[in-house]
């Protein structure tokens, strides 16, 4: 699991003993289930929901747990979270401006567009140069994913109908129909984007 | 004043959570979902959705407050431990 939450922003908690206390509940769970499900998350039943707590479930609650700067169990923190300890029996649930890791620099080339979603949130992730910018993934013409778009400069072309967008603030030369975009921030080499918890 | 813990046998918190009302001497009810069967168990499934939206543990009812997650600071101030 390392190198794959590595890239989500997160590592294991620092807490051997806790970590091995949910890998144990893991392993049961992948007995009796037939999959590593979140320890502290009850299966629905419906594949496709339960899809959503099968460890680690980072990329599904991306925006709570960057708030909480862990997941929900505990298992992984933040990279930035020294002792894990002191997390581990707290969880408030965060509200305001989060800053959620999303991927690292070195994962989206120059000049290349890519989905993320982080909570309700379906954001296009758009490299120019060192540059990282986020807007919403929806063309407000007819609901196209942009980040299937071409990238020319600052702008994204929708990929069905070319409607053009700035990246760097989500304006279009259609009345009316421009989108919302987010900040971004690059700590540690890691693309972060803002979002408002409520 | 009444407590009530919904849990899961598997869940680390739902431990950390039960040790620290028992710690605290606090009197409460629980219930570890999980091990429940037929309709008990859809029953007890269906309470936890309703009355804290979703299934994530513990699930903490102190009177009318829900409190999701092993909320130490929360359950103090409500049990004014």
């Amino acid at each position: 699991m390392t190198p794959f939450v590595d890239r989500l922003g997160y590592k294991f908690n620092t807490d051997d003993g806790f970590v091995e206390e949910v890998l144990v509940s893991e392993i049961e769970l992948l007995d009796t289930t037939g999959d590593v499900y979140c320890p502290c998350r009850m299966r629905t039943g419906d594949p496709k929901e339960d899809a959503k707590i099968v460890c680690p479930c980072i990329p599904f609650y991306r925006d709570q747990f960057a708030g909480l700067k862990k997941c929900w169990c505990g298992l992984f923190i933040l990279k930035e979270i020294e002792d894990g300890t002191d997390l581990l029996g707290v969880i408030e649930e965060p509200q305001g401006e989060i800053d959620v890791p999303v991927f690292r620099v070195d994962d989206l080339p120059d000049g290349q567009i890519r989905h993320v979603k982080v909570g309700r949130h379906d954001m296009a992730v758009a490299r120019v140069g060192d540059e990282f910018f986020a807007l919403s993934n929806v063309c407000r013409h007819a609901f196209a994913p942009l980040a299937e778009g071409f990238m020319d400069g600052y702008f994204v072309m929708c990929p069905w109908h070319g409607w053009r967008y700035d990246v760097r603030d989500g304006s279009t030369d259609h009345p009316g129909a421009d989108v919302k975009t987010f900040a971004v921030s690059v700590v540690d080499r890691e693309v972060r984007v803002r979002v408002l918890l409520k | 004043m009444s407590v009530m813990l919904y849990g899961l046998s598997t869940c680390p918190y739902c431990r950390l959570t039960r040790t620290y009302l028992e710690e605290n001497d606090v009197e409460f009810d629980s219930l570890e979902v999980d091990l429940l069967e037929g309709s008990e168990r859809t029953d007890a499934i269906a309470t936890v959705k309703e009355i804290s939206g979703g299934t994530s543990f513990p699930v903490v009812v102190i009177d009318d407050e829900v409190i999701v997650g092993f909320n130490k600071k929360r359950i103090k101030e409500l049990l004014s431990l």
